[in-house]
């Protein structure tokens, strides 16, 4: 049945399939053969982009200098003190590399290693702290009493006991702690009190903006803080 | 030693110690170290309102002092806690201690904004379209779980929360004035939420973490419930405050003294923000008159008419906390936000 369903060999050839056929050579026209202008042609041999053969520049002093200087590290290199140092050298940067990583992520600031300031801050503004223990308090007060500036001399007062305080071990002087967090720092007995007292009157006469604090009002404020002074001079004492 | 002959001052005796002051007829009357305003009015309103909110909610005091702040601030408040800490009942009570219009919206996944805002709705007898204002139209405006509505919705209140006003086809419609918008969330952990977009987180004076309370504050609340307020915990709470007192003490708190140098500290500690390796995202200058003006309705709380650095500090986490994002590496350390605001206020000197 599969035999008798099964085409001829020759109907199974493909129906399209073309004969090749060839074009005789065109014999009648003639060939023009055509030549650029002379001229032409040595304009454009003149131009850069058609010059194939580089000329090689002849080298500069200074490229001379670097080429005479590596030939001279390398000649180092090659004796017997320079291959230990190339050797050893390598070691060293790794580590050197390997360091820094380290205080990077740790993010230290190794530039005042190096005596350099530190980096600046991407603040534009200063925010040094203010030093308490390198200012002459009984100098600066004076003045400001001479010149009746009462409100200066009474912040001049509050920062020479703050002072006094932490020389005493009583609180520990940090510039971005508050007043109030000095208070919590005293320890019990009559400090804290009096403490939180002059801290008031302070409050008041310098974030308040007390300009126009009379000579009887500095005359309190003044009467509070030396009281203040005389209970931490009599508790070291009592110490 | 120091100059203890001061023009005009007594003389000090042999111990150093000034004696008390002679009466001065040049000096003012009042007492020198007290307040130059009378602050008695607002602290006055102010227990009554602590002791109204005290009936239902105990403990919270902390709570309850920066709620009353950010109403004298007037400020937007977004209270953040888990389920059943009462952040929605605490705000209807505060709310029910003023004497002025409220609404309460509950925000949904399908909330549409004009669901918010109001709607123009045609009117036939009249053949022309009428704004019918919505639930947003009150003086305090009360929205629960304000993360549970998308973006879409969120965005309506943007002009709203900042310019007390709701535009619609080109006509503005003002709020009433004090107007205030009291909004509960759960943690954005929680099923269901989304995070607030930051515009929106911006215009909040404070983000209150609403915590659980103490064992004994607890033991406190079942005694309260099992003997019952005299009521519902709502009719046990009484208004205590109007408009026009509000508006009164608003404008005393806007006339309180801050030195010149708590300005400059207040922009150092939110410039920080924007210079803080582990912040991806800083706080606006938005949050610096947040800062300023929450500081200031904190001091006349606090029977003070000037502003201290305590006030400050006191306020840097619920004034920064929604309006700063941490990178990625500090939140996968188990860094917070208010771990990073208080790493800022330990690196900027306090002004004195």
């Amino acid at each position: 049945m599969l035999a008798l369903a099964a085409p001829p060999v020759a109907a199974q050839r493909p129906r399209n399939a073309a004969a090749t056929y060839t074009l005789p050579p065109d014999q009648t026209t003639p060939v023009k053969l055509r030549q650029p202008a002379p001229e032409r042609l040595r304009a454009f041999r003149q131009q850069r982009e058609f010059q194939y053969v580089e000329v090689k520049s002849e080298q500069s002093s200074w490229e001379l200098l670097w080429r005479h200087f590596w030939q001279w590290v390398s000649d180092l290199l090659e004796t017997r003190p320079g291959k230990l140092v190339w050797e050893y050298g390598i070691y060293a940067g790794l580590v050197a590399a390997l360091v820094f990583v380290v205080l990077k992520l740790m993010q230290v600031d190794i530039t005042r290693a190096f005596g350099r300031s530190p980096r600046p801050g991407a603040l534009a503004y200063d925010v040094q702290a203010e030093d308490i223990h390198g200012q002459d308090f009984d100098a600066l007060l004076a003045a400001a009493e001479a010149e009746s500036n009462y409100r200066l001399a009474v912040r001049l007062g509050y920062l020479h006991v703050l002072k006094q305080l932490a020389d005493q071990n009583l609180i520990r002087w940090q510039p971005d702690k508050t007043n109030h967090d000095y208070l919590f720092e005293l320890p019990a007995g009559p400090l804290p009190e009096a403490f939180q007292e002059l801290t008031r009157q302070f409050d008041y006469v310098w974030y308040g903006e007390l300009d126009d604090i009379t000579p009887t009002h500095y005359a309190q404020a003044r009467a509070t803080r030396l009281a203040f002074q005389q209970l931490l001079h009599s508790g070291r004492r009592a110490a | 030693m120091e100059n203890n002959l001061i023009p005009g001052m007594p003389a000090p005796n042999a111990e150093g110690i000034q004696p008390a002051a002679q009466p001065n007829h040049d000096a003012p009357a009042a007492a020198p170290f007290t307040s130059r305003t009378d602050l008695s009015h607002l602290a006055r309103h102010a227990d009554a309102i602590r002791q109204e909110l005290g009936k239902v909610i105990v403990g919270q005091q902390a709570l309850a002092e920066l709620l009353l702040t950010a109403i004298l601030a007037d400020g937007h408040v977004l209270l953040e806690g888990v389920p059943g800490v009462a952040k929605t009942l605490t705000a209807k009570l505060l709310s029910r201690t003023l004497e002025v219009p409220f609404s309460r919206l509950q925000f949904t996944p399908d909330l549409m904004p004009s669901d918010v805002l109001g709607t123009s709705v045609f009117r036939p007898n009249k053949a022309e379209f009428e704004f019918r204002p919505g639930p947003i139209f009150a003086s305090v405006v009360l929205i629960d779980e304000i993360n549970r509505a998308p973006a879409k919705t969120q965005s309506a209140l943007f002009e709203v929360m900042e310019e007390r006003q709701v535009t619609q086809d080109g006509t503005r419609y003002t709020v009433p004035e004090p107007f205030m918008v009291l909004a509960t969330q759960n943690p954005i952990e929680q099923e269901g939420t989304y995070r607030l977009p930051e515009a929106q987180l911006d215009r909040f004076l404070f983000k209150l973490n609403v915590g659980y309370p103490t064992v004994e504050e607890e033991i406190a609340i079942l005694q309260g419930h099992h003997t019952g307020f005299g009521g519902t915990p709502l009719e046990a709470v009484r208004a205590v405050l109007t408009a026009t007192d509000l508006k009164g003490l608003r404008e005393q708190v806007r006339r309180q003294h801050v030195e010149p140098k708590l300005l400059e500290y207040i922009a150092r500690v939110v410039g920080q923000t924007r210079a803080h390796k582990g912040l991806y995202l800083g706080a606006s200058p938005r949050a610096s008159l947040a800062l300023l003006n929450g500081a200031k309705a904190l001091a006349a709380l606090r029977g003070r008419d000037f502003v201290t650095p305590e006030d400050i500090q006191y306020l840097a986490a619920p004034v920064l906390r929604h309006r700063i994002q941490l990178t990625p590496e500090r939140e996968m350390e188990g860094h917070t936000a208010d771990d990073i605001v208080k790493q800022i206020l330990q690196q900027i000197e306090v002004p004195r």
